[in-house]
């Protein structure tokens, strides 16, 4: 009987503990099979990718000799995958500042921080890689192989945005012939109600000559139109360049 | 995605003669092709190295050869444009802009800039001697986007280029911001002036008809 009843409480407290700790067991094991299989934050890796299929590369059939990948082709490929690395260091950085705010105001989810606390943590381990692999190849490399990739980071961008600048020029150009060829056309229309307006004045008929050939020789009125179109502001322009001569 | 441990195997072959990788499948993933691409130039211009180990040395200090090379570039255009040889000024900008731009992709990012920023506005002077508006008012957008602050003469050639084209509008707005950064610079603020004028007469005009 004291037995009995000493034992109730006990088997109580211990299936209430046992339901307790297995609910958070299993809680636990999903959220994190969940924050696995979350989207990863970055794309796949290629220049990782490529460098470490290199290293791990085989030998094809029929040719040994050639298959062993020369260390200057993987310091290349170490190059290229610590240039993609700053770029993603400093994609973490910019996000984190504004993802924590964001998070603290609620407006995003909490997934989206796993996501993203993943990320980093995958980036540090990177870089450490990296490291040692440069300081496998030469000795004290991984103390700058981040600063030259740094700068081939910042360099690729620079000419980039030179390239897609330069792109347009084609483009300008065409506008502007096109345009200058309307400005030449009106002025000629000018010039035509003038004459029929009043009787032609000696000058008016000087002017009018060059472009009254236009339709024949096309190139060479081109150029004729705009100087006689910007032969004004062209000169004003001129005595400001002169006085800038001396800066370069 | 891979964990740190692991990554995927990409099919990739090696060039027994040149040392070029190429991927072994017949139709690569464009973005795949274009990286190998671009290893490839790279491990060529590090094959160019002689330092130890053949690795890039550290980006300063800087081999003074090229610097030397583009400077030179720049002066003997320079010495052509004040000569009027405006065709041989913007040849030889041109080739200082090929030159600066061909720099080793470890070296300073910061000296590119600078350089291509004068070479630039330089060659954009060049073209607006010729009055050949459009290239001059691109190059000068281009030194701008090098080197946004100290640049008031490239910030002005653009302004100057738009206004020979008749875009005041787009004159306007460019030497607006031009005058953020660069305040109170007097060839900025005067080419200002002469916009609103004409912008104004454009009214005018407008208003007439």
């Amino acid at each position: 009987m004291n037995w009995l009843s000493l034992a109730f409480p006990v088997v109580y407290l211990a299936i209430l503990i046992g339901s307790l700790s297995t609910f958070s067991y299993v809680y636990r094991q999903r959220r994190a099979t969940k924050a696995a299989s979350l989207a990863p934050w970055f794309p796949p890796h290629l220049q990782r990718n490529i460098y470490l299929s290199l290293l791990h590369h085989e030998p094809e059939e029929g040719n040994e000799k050639s298959a062993k990948v020369p260390d200057s082709v993987l310091k290349a490929a170490l190059l290229r995958r610590a240039t993609e690395d700053i770029h993603r260091i400093i994609a973490v950085r910019n996000a984190k500042q504004a993802l924590s705010t964001l998070l603290q105001k609620g407006c995003v989810g909490d997934e989206l921080w796993q996501r993203f606390l993943r990320a980093e943590k995958e980036i540090e381990e990177e870089l450490r890689d990296v490291v040692n692999e440069a300081n496998a190849f030469a000795p004290g490399w991984g103390q700058n192989i981040f600063q030259s990739a740094n700068e081939m980071a910042n360099n690729a961008m620079i000419r980039k945005r030179m390239d897609e600048l330069q792109a347009q020029a084609t483009a300008e150009k065409e506008w502007w012939e096109k345009r200058k060829a309307t400005i030449q056309t009106n002025f000629m229309k000018e010039l035509d109600e003038e004459k029929s307006a009043s009787t032609l004045s000696p000058t008016a008929r000087s002017v009018a000559s060059p472009t009254g050939t236009s339709a024949t020789g096309k190139s060479v009125s081109d150029d004729d139109a705009v100087i006689v179109e910007s032969g004004g502001p062209k000169e004003s322009q001129g005595g400001g360049k002169k006085k800038k001569k001396g800066k370069h | 995605m891979e964990t740190p441990d692991t990554f995927t195997l990409l099919p990739l072959r090696l060039d027994a003669g040149t040392k070029a990788i190429s991927s072994s499948q017949p139709n690569p993933p464009s973005s795949l092709a274009a990286e190998l691409q671009s290893l490839n130039t790279l491990h060529r211009s590090l094959l160019t190295l002689d330092t130890p180990h053949t690795i890039p040395p550290a980006p300063i200090p800087v081999n003074p050869k090229r610097s030397a090379q583009v400077n030179k570039l720049r002066e003997s255009g320079n010495a052509d444009f004040r000569k009027g040889k405006y065709a041989e000024a913007l040849k030889l900008y041109t080739l200082g802009i090929e030159m600066a731009a061909s720099r080793p992709p470890w070296e300073p990012s910061g000296l590119v800039r600078e350089e291509l920023a004068g070479l630039y506005a330089n060659r954009a002077q060049a073209h607006m001697a010729m009055s050949q508006w459009p290239e001059g008012s691109i190059d000068a957008q281009c030194s701008v986007e090098l080197k946004k602050v100290g640049n008031a003469k490239a910030w002005w050639r653009r302004g100057r280029c738009m206004v020979e084209m008749g875009r005041l509008e787009e004159a306007r707005e460019w030497v607006e911001e031009g005058l953020e950064f660069e305040g109170g610079e007097a060839e900025l603020k005067s080419l200002m002036g002469e916009i609103m004028e004409s912008l104004a007469r454009k009214e005018k005009a407008k208003g007439k008809k």
